[in-house]
């Protein structure tokens, strides 16, 4: 049965091309669909693209929505993804 | 096809030191997990393109879930066209995309990374025509 899961964090480090790719690497992995959403914008988090283009930097607040069967294990994957990877600002 | 074969990605361009470029970029976002082979300039090493350095990169690219081919400009796109039509020995499935050159090469090689298909990387790189910047 689909579930919806969704969780907010605040960047520490701006969204670069090597996050944002690392993240759409892991959100394909999931069945559920996962969305990112920083101020009025939503991207597709599957589509590297997409992420790059929300333009997301440090201080900003960024939340994760899935909707799937997976989308509690999803949604965790990828705040540590964006915990992690913008920390060093990589 | 084996679990762990990801689709390869050939850059065609005109210049030797752009497709190496764009496929340093892409190696870097998609993690290097991705086969992305370079074939840029002729076999002279001038501007151009040369059907025979596409040819190896493909068969370098290939790991056995086929491979996708990105075009710069122009030449490009009719050197490989011309290649695909001979009855040559390349790797299969084998899909020309119709992309931009950057965007193109990092979606593609992000959808390879996640173990799309070729269906799924082919399409990853034509949208990226769609996505937006700003």
């Amino acid at each position: 049965m689909p579930a919806n899961y969704e969780q907010a964090i605040t960047l520490t480090g701006d969204l670069h091309a090597r996050p944002a790719g690392a993240l759409a690497v892991a959100a394909a992995k999931y069945s559920a669909a996962v969305s990112l959403t920083v101020g009025t914008s939503t991207a597709d988090a599957k589509s590297v693209l997409g992420v790059m283009g929300l333009g997301a930097t440090s201080g900003q607040d960024i939340t994760v929505a899935a909707e799937g069967p997976d989308a509690e294990e999803a949604v965790a994957t990828i705040l540590a993804i964006l915990a992690q990877a913008t920390q060093v600002g990589a | 096809m084996s679990l762990d074969a990801r689709v390869g990605i050939v850059l065609v361009s005109h210049s030797a030191q752009l497709a190496e470029g764009a496929a340093a970029l892409a190696a870097q976002i998609s993690g290097g997990t991705v086969a992305i082979i370079p074939a840029g300039g002729t076999d002279e090493g001038q501007l151009g393109t040369s059907a025979t350095k596409v040819q190896r990169a493909a068969e370098l690219a290939d790991s056995g879930a086929g491979v996708v081919i990105l075009p710069d400009l122009g030449s490009a796109v009719l050197t490989v066209r011309a290649l695909l039509g001979e009855a040559g020995d390349l790797p299969t499935p084998i899909e020309l995309a119709d992309a931009p050159f950057v965007e193109g090469v990092v979606a593609a090689t992000v959808a390879a990374a996640a173990g799309g298909d070729i269906k799924a990387v082919l399409a990853a790189a034509e949208e990226a025509r769609h996505a937006r910047k700003l």
